[in-house]
């Protein structure tokens, strides 16, 4: 096991690769961070993570723009994809896999990408349809997977209205899924009129809201180990 | 910073470096990156000048980074980069731009960047960047004037001989459709879609191996 200072160190170090954009470094610090036995979950949430909501407050700030964010989110992955493998299953009592993809029509996927990325970080099963879906496609995936939560994303208000089309579809087959949309073109209204569960409003928000989601699986995390120390 | 970033990457190996300003002339997504930092390497197109264009380009990111200042690399390669976020922002973008921006060269009657000392013989990479640097001085047309050496030695005769400059950026150069459908069809015979007549031939910066090669394999057609 590693240090209480070589772990605030490697903290550190993942954070700053993924606010510094750096994929070099962010590889650099993963693969130290596995050889000096650091667990990989406290890696990616208190490390890799926890850069990215600072990258989140960045881009509010408007310190960051769109490329950077895309720079940092590359960071991330590459220490991800080294972590991962040594991750330990989270047990939070709630089985995570979602259905993801843009809808048909649609080619804009940098949005529905980083939120993938943030269900990816969470430990959820993803399975990612791509861009341009048909739109029986996310039901059947749904039906197949068994998957708790389907998420839709279009650009275009044309595309848009398939949405519609899938809630409804889904709903016939299997009431108890839960539903997100995303998109530049979506709001709350929309999101209501079409019977979803949630929405983001685009890839900003998108990402707040993912990360908001991560900060409640850690306090859920936190509140599982509780229980168990005790 | 701009003369000892250049210093730096001449002598790392870089044949050409050039400051572009690009105010005006980005979108959106990356309007606030709007200097370049055009690096340039005489090639042979092999392994050999892609990691070193990559080396380069990774030295002057680290060069500005740790000056305070947004940087991103366009990879030298960014056409077949794929499956990272920020790949898909690199369609923005055009190295060619950013090495006439920057003075480098100007866009020929091959559609190709020509350097008066090197020719269409550079590989390029750029640095997108917020830092202040100075700007060099851009060059604005074409200046192959009345050469029309690549015209006449296009196997496909695909170069249409329109001239290039800044003000009509849209004019088309080289028909694409007959370039692409020669080298296909030189693949299906040889294993590799290479041409390359109109770099060959090419009066800047040329050597005279390459125009004996040629002329060769002009005569073999």
């Amino acid at each position: 096991m590693a240090t209480d200072e070589k772990r605030a160190e490697l903290i550190a170090k993942l954070r700053n690769a993924v606010i510094q954009y750096d994929e070099d470094a962010s590889k650099e610090a993963a693969q130290e961070a596995l050889t000096e036995g650091m667990d990989a979950n406290d890696a990616i949430f208190n490390g890799l993570v926890s850069g990215m909501e600072e990258v989140g407050r960045m881009f509010e700030a408007q310190e960051y723009f769109v490329p950077e964010m895309l720079m940092c989110a590359d960071a991330l992955y590459a220490g991800l994809d080294i972590l991962k493998p040594h991750v330990k299953q989270l047990d939070l009592g709630v089985k995570g896999s979602v259905v993801i993809g843009t809808v048909e029509g649609d080619v804009h996927d940098i949005g529905k990408n980083i939120v993938k990325m943030m269900f990816d970080v969470a430990g959820f099963t993803v399975y990612d349809l791509g861009r341009d879906v048909p739109l029986d496609k996310f039901v059947e995936e749904q039906m197949k997977t068994d998957s708790d939560l389907v998420c839709l994303s279009a650009m275009m208000t044309t595309t848009m209205t398939g949405m519609k089309k899938v809630v409804d579809d889904l709903r016939k087959k299997n009431p108890n899924v839960k539903i997100m949309l995303g998109g530049a073109p979506v709001s709350q209204d929309v999101a209501d009129k079409y019977g979803a569960d949630g929405y983001a409003k685009d890839a900003t928000n998108a990402l707040k809201d993912a990360i908001n989601m991560i900060a409640s699986l850690k306090k859920m995390k936190d509140e599982v180990e509780a229980q168990k120390a005790k | 910073m701009k003369t000892s970033l250049k210093r730096e990457l001449l002598d790392h190996g870089a044949t050409v470096v050039g400051i572009a300003g690009l105010r005006g002339y980005l979108s959106g997504e990356i309007a606030h990156l709007d200097r370049a930092v055009s690096i340039a390497v005489d090639r042979g197109l092999n392994e050999d000048t892609l990691s070193l264009l990559t080396k380069l380009q990774k030295r002057t990111v680290r060069f500005l980074k740790a000056r305070g200042h947004r940087t991103l690399a366009i990879p030298p390669d960014s056409d077949r980069k794929k499956g990272t976020f920020i790949s898909k922002l690199y369609s923005l973008f055009n190295h060619k731009m950013a090495a006439t921006s920057g003075g480098l060269g100007w866009i020929g009657k091959n559609g190709l960047l020509i350097s008066p000392q090197h020719g269409p013989r550079l590989s390029l990479a750029t640095v997108l960047t917020d830092a202040p640097l100075r700007p060099d001085v851009p060059i604005e047309q074409c200046q192959c004037e009345e050469c029309a050496l690549c015209i006449e030695h296009c196997p496909s005769k695909a170069i249409t001989g329109a001239q290039w400059s800044r003000s009509s950026p849209f004019v088309e150069l080289v028909r694409l459709k007959e370039c692409r459908g020669h080298k296909s069809s030189k693949r299906q015979t040889t294993g590799k879609p290479n041409c390359g007549l109109c770099i060959n031939i090419c009066p800047y910066g040329r050597r005279e191996t390459e125009v004996r090669s040629a002329e060769f394999g002009v005569r073999n057609k």
